[in-house]
C-alpha cells in the first residue's frame, strides 16, 4: 500500500521466554477501520502498544503516518489518538478539565467542548471523571483520544465490560470516526463488534495473525458456509445429497447441515416433511460467524 | 511550557478537592499542635503543690511555714491530716507532703514524695532541703560566709513552646507531603495506568512530573501559611524570621521529601506499601528529629542516629529562623546534609522509575 495510513512489519516481543507478539506484519489503509481480534493473551494490546510507541518491540518496526516509531515514538504519540485499555484518570478533574489537561500535553488541541458535545458528555461536563459510570468513562477515554484531532486512532477494547446499549452508542461514535475520514485500528474480542465496524480483520492467536481479510471474505474462506438444523422425530432420509449440503453432523439430536446454498437445502427439507418422509419439528438457519472462523482456525472459542 | 502549567494549576485545584489530603497537610498538624501543646506548653512557671502538716504550732513552725510560703515555687496547702495529704499525693496533686513535728521533740521533719513523677519530686525536694540548711544555719545564728546570687541568662528573646513547637509542626509537614502523600499519589497513578495514559501523549513525561512536582510545592506553601496563621492568631505563636525565609525552606524541604517519596514509589507497587514504607520513615523521624521536643529528650544512644535523618537539620533550621531569628549561615551545613539526601532520592528515582 502506497499511501497507508499504518504499515507494520514482523513486529515482535518477548518477555523472557514467553513470546507476546511472533512477528506481526499488515498494513492499513487510510480512512480503514482495522480490527485486531483475539482471545484475551493473544497479544493484542501488546501489539498496538508497541505501534503507538508505549512499548519498544524487540523486532520489526511501524511506521505511522510516515513516522517511524522506532526511530520517533513522540513523533508517532503527536500523530495518533490513543485509548487505553482500563486506563484511569485523576478521579477529581471534571470531564472538561481532564480534557483540557490531555489537550495541553498536545501542540495543538481541539476545543473540549466540541469534543464533549460529540461524545456527548456535555451533561457531564463538570462532574468528575471518578463519578462517571462505564460506558461514561470509555466516551471519556475515547475523548481524549480524540484531543489533539488525530487522523488515526487506537482504540483497545473500547467496548469491553459495557452494556449491549452503550456498546451500540459507541459503535455508532466508532462509525462517525470513518465517516470524518479518520483512519482506526481496534481490537476487540468481540465478534459481533468486528464484524459489524470492521472493513478488515486480522484474527490473532498467541501471537501470530492467523488470517487477515474483510469480514464476509473471512467467514467465506474459513467456514463451512451456513448451517441448517433440524431436530429430526422420525422418518429417514440421506440427508447428504441433499441440494448444496457438504456435510452433516448429529450433535445434541439436532443434525447440522453445512450448506453452500441453504435456500435450496430448506426447500429440500420441506418437500421431504411434506412426502412424508422425514418428520421434523423445528428447523433454524444459522449464518457462520467470525466466531466459526476463530473455531475452524484454532479449534477453540474466542472467549474460554 | 503551556501543559505544565496546566499541570500544575489542575493539580493545584485536584489537592483542594480531596478532604484526605486537606486533612493531612492542614487538621492534622493543627490537630497535633494543640495537642502537644496542650501537653506540654502549659505555661513555663513551674510550680509544685506541697502538703503542709503543721504538728507542733510553736513559733519556729510558725517561721517554717510562713517560709515555706515564700518559696516562689511551692504552692502551699495546709492539710487537714496525714492520710488526706497522702491521698492527695497519691493522685498526683501534691509533689511534697511535708510533716513539721513540734519543735524539741526530737523528730525529724517528715517529707513524703511522689515516686512516680521522679524528676518534679527531686527538684522539690532539693529546694525544700536548701530551704531546710538555710533555716538552720540561721537558727543556729550563723552568717553565712557563701552568698549565691543567681541570675537567670535568658535569650535574646524568651522563646515560648508554640514558638518552639511551630516550626517543628512545618517541618514535619513538608515532610509528610512528600513521604506519605505523594508516595500514595504516584503509585495509584502508576496501578490505574494514569501515568501510562499521560505517557501515551507526546508530552515529555518531565513535564508532567515537573508539574506534579511544582503542585506540591504550591500546595505545601499554602499548608503551612494556614498552619502559620492558625498559630499566631488562634495560640499567640510568635515568628521572629523571615516569613520570605521560611518558605524558601520548605520549598528545599518539599523537593528534598518529594524526591524521596518518588524514590520509595520505585519500589512499591501498591499505593498502599508504598505508604506503609513512607510512613515506616517518616513516623519515628516525626518523634526524633526534635518536631515537638528537643533531641536532648531523647537518650544519647540514639543522637548519633538522630543526628543522620534527613529531618533534623531542617527542623534546625526552620526553628532558628522562626523562633530566634537567625538567619540560615551557621544552618547551611545541615542545608547541604539535607540536599544530598534529595540529590541521592532524585538519582535513584531516575534510575528505577517505572510508569507503569
Amino acid at each position: 500500500m502506497a499511501d497507508a495510513a499504518l504499515q507494520v512489519r514482523h513486529l515482535v516481543k518477548r518477555y523472557g521466554p514467553l513470546v507476546a507478539v511472533a512477528g506481526v506484519s499488515f498494513d492499513v489503509a487510510r480512512g480503514e477501520i482495522f480490527g485486531i481480534l483475539g482471545p484475551n493473551g493473544a497479544g493484542k494490546t501488546t501489539t498496538l502498544e508497541m505501534i503507538e510507541g508505549l512499548r519498544r518491540p524487540d523486532e520489526g518496526t511501524a511506521v505511522v503516518d510516515g513516522v517511524d516509531v522506532r526511530t520517533d515514538p513522540r513523533g508517532v504519540r503527536a500523530r495518533i489518538g490513543v485509548q487505553l485499555q482500563e486506563a484511569g484518570f485523576f478521579e477529581r478533574l471534571t470531564v472538561e478539565e481532564t480534557l483540557t489537561l490531555f489537550g495541553s500535553f498536545h501542540r495543538r488541541a481541539a476545543p473540549a467542548g466540541t469534543i464533549i458535545d460529540r461524545l456527548q458528555l456535555g451533561e457531564k461536563r463538570r462532574a468528575w471523571a471518578g463519578t462517571l459510570s462505564g460506558g461514561q468513562r470509555q466516551r471519556l477515554s475515547i475523548a481524549v483520544a480524540l484531543v489533539n484531532d488525530p487522523p488515526i486512532m487506537f482504540l483497545d477494547e473500547p467496548t469491553t465490560g459495557l452494556d449491549p446499549q452503550a456498546r451500540r452508542n459507541l459503535w455508532e461514535i466508532i462509525a462517525g470516526f470513518r465517516r470524518e475520514g479518520r483512519t482506526v485500528v481496534l481490537t476487540t474480542h468481540y465478534m459481533e463488534e468486528a464484524e459489524r465496524l470492521c472493513d478488515r480483520v486480522a484474527i490473532m492467536d498467541h501471537g501470530r495473525i492467523v488470517a487477515l481479510d474483510a469480514p464476509r471474505a473471512l467467514i467465506r474462506e474459513h467456514t463451512p458456509g451456513t448451517t441448517v438444523a433440524v431436530t429430526i422425530s422420525g422418518g429417514d432420509a440421506a440427508l447428504e445429497r441433499l441440494p448444496g449440503v457438504r456435510h452433516v453432523q448429529h450433535e445434541n439430536g439436532e443434525a447440522l447441515l453445512s450448506s453452500t446454498d441453504p435456500i435450496q437445502t430448506v426447500h429440500a427439507l420441506m418437500d421431504l416433511n411434506r412426502q412424508g418422509d422425514l418428520h421434523f419439528h423445528r428447523l433454524r438457519v444459522e449464518e457462520a460467524t467470525l466466531e466459526d472462523v476463530f473455531l475452524h482456525l484454532t479449534g477453540r472459542r474466542l472467549r474460554e | 511550557m503551556r501543559a505544565f502549567a496546566i499541570t500544575v494549576l489542575l493539580f493545584f485545584k485536584h489537592y483542594f478537592r480531596d478532604r484526605s489530603s486537606v486533612f493531612w497537610g492542614m487538621i492534622f498538624p493543627l490537630l497535633l499542635m494543640i495537642l502537644i501543646g496542650l501537653a506540654f506548653g502549659r505555661g513555663e512557671n513551674i510550680s509544685f503543690p506541697v502538703g503542709l502538716i503543721d504538728e507542733g504550732g510553736g513559733p519556729v513552725t510558725q517561721g517554717l511555714r510562713q517560709g515555706l510560703a515564700q518559696v516562689a515555687v511551692f504552692r502551699l496547702t495546709e492539710e487537714e491530716n496525714r492520710s488526706t495529704a497522702l491521698d492527695a499525693l497519691r493522685r498526683g496533686r501534691r509533689t511534697l507532703v511535708v510533716i513539721v513535728p513540734r519543735f524539741g521533740s526530737g523528730e525529724p521533719i517528715r517529707v513524703y514524695y511522689d515516686q512516680a513523677r521522679v524528676q518534679d519530686s527531686r527538684t522539690a525536694l532539693i529546694i525544700l532541703e536548701r530551704f531546710i540548711a538555710e533555716a538552720n544555719l540561721r537558727l543556729a545564728g550563723v552568717q553565712p560566709v557563701l552568698k549565691v546570687e543567681a541570675t537567670g541568662v535568658a535569650a535574646a528573646r524568651q522563646v515560648r513552646f508554640f514558638d518552639f513547637l511551630l516550626p517543628g509542626i512545618l517541618a514535619m509537614t513538608v515532610m509528610n507531603s512528600g513521604l506519605n502523600g505523594l508516595t500514595w499519589v504516584i503509585t495509584e497513578y502508576r496501578q490505574r495506568l494514569v501515568l501510562k495514559r499521560v505517557l501515551a501523549t507526546p508530552v515529555h513525561p518531565l513535564v508532567f512530573l515537573g508539574g506534579l512536582i511544582t503542585r506540591y510545592a504550591a500546595t505545601n506553601l499554602v499548608q503551612l501559611a494556614v498552619i502559620v496563621l492558625v498559630a499566631v492568631f488562634v495560640f499567640h505563636a510568635t515568628v521572629v524570621g523571615s516569613f520570605w525565609v521560611l518558605a524558601g525552606l520548605a520549598l528545599v524541604g518539599t523537593l528534598v521529601f518529594v524526591g524521596m517519596g518518588i524514590a520509595i514509589s520505585t519500589v512499591s507497587r501498591t499505593p498502599e506499601s508504598a505508604n506503609l514504607f513512607g510512613s515506616a520513615l517518616s513516623f519515628p523521624m516525626m518523634f526524633l528529629a526534635g518536631t515537638f521536643w528537643p533531641r536532648e529528650f531523647m537518650p544519647a544512644f540514639l543522637q548519633p542516629v538522630i543526628s543522620l535523618l534527613p529531618l533534623t537539620p531542617l527542623v534546625e533550621v526552620m526553628r532558628a529562623v522562626a523562633a530566634r531569628g537567625e538567619g540560615v549561615g551557621p544552618y547551611l551545613a545541615g542545608l547541604l546534609y539535607l540536599a544530598g539526601w534529595g540529590v541521592i532520592a532524585f538519582i535513584l528515582a531516575a534510575w528505577r522509575f517505572k510508569w507503569e
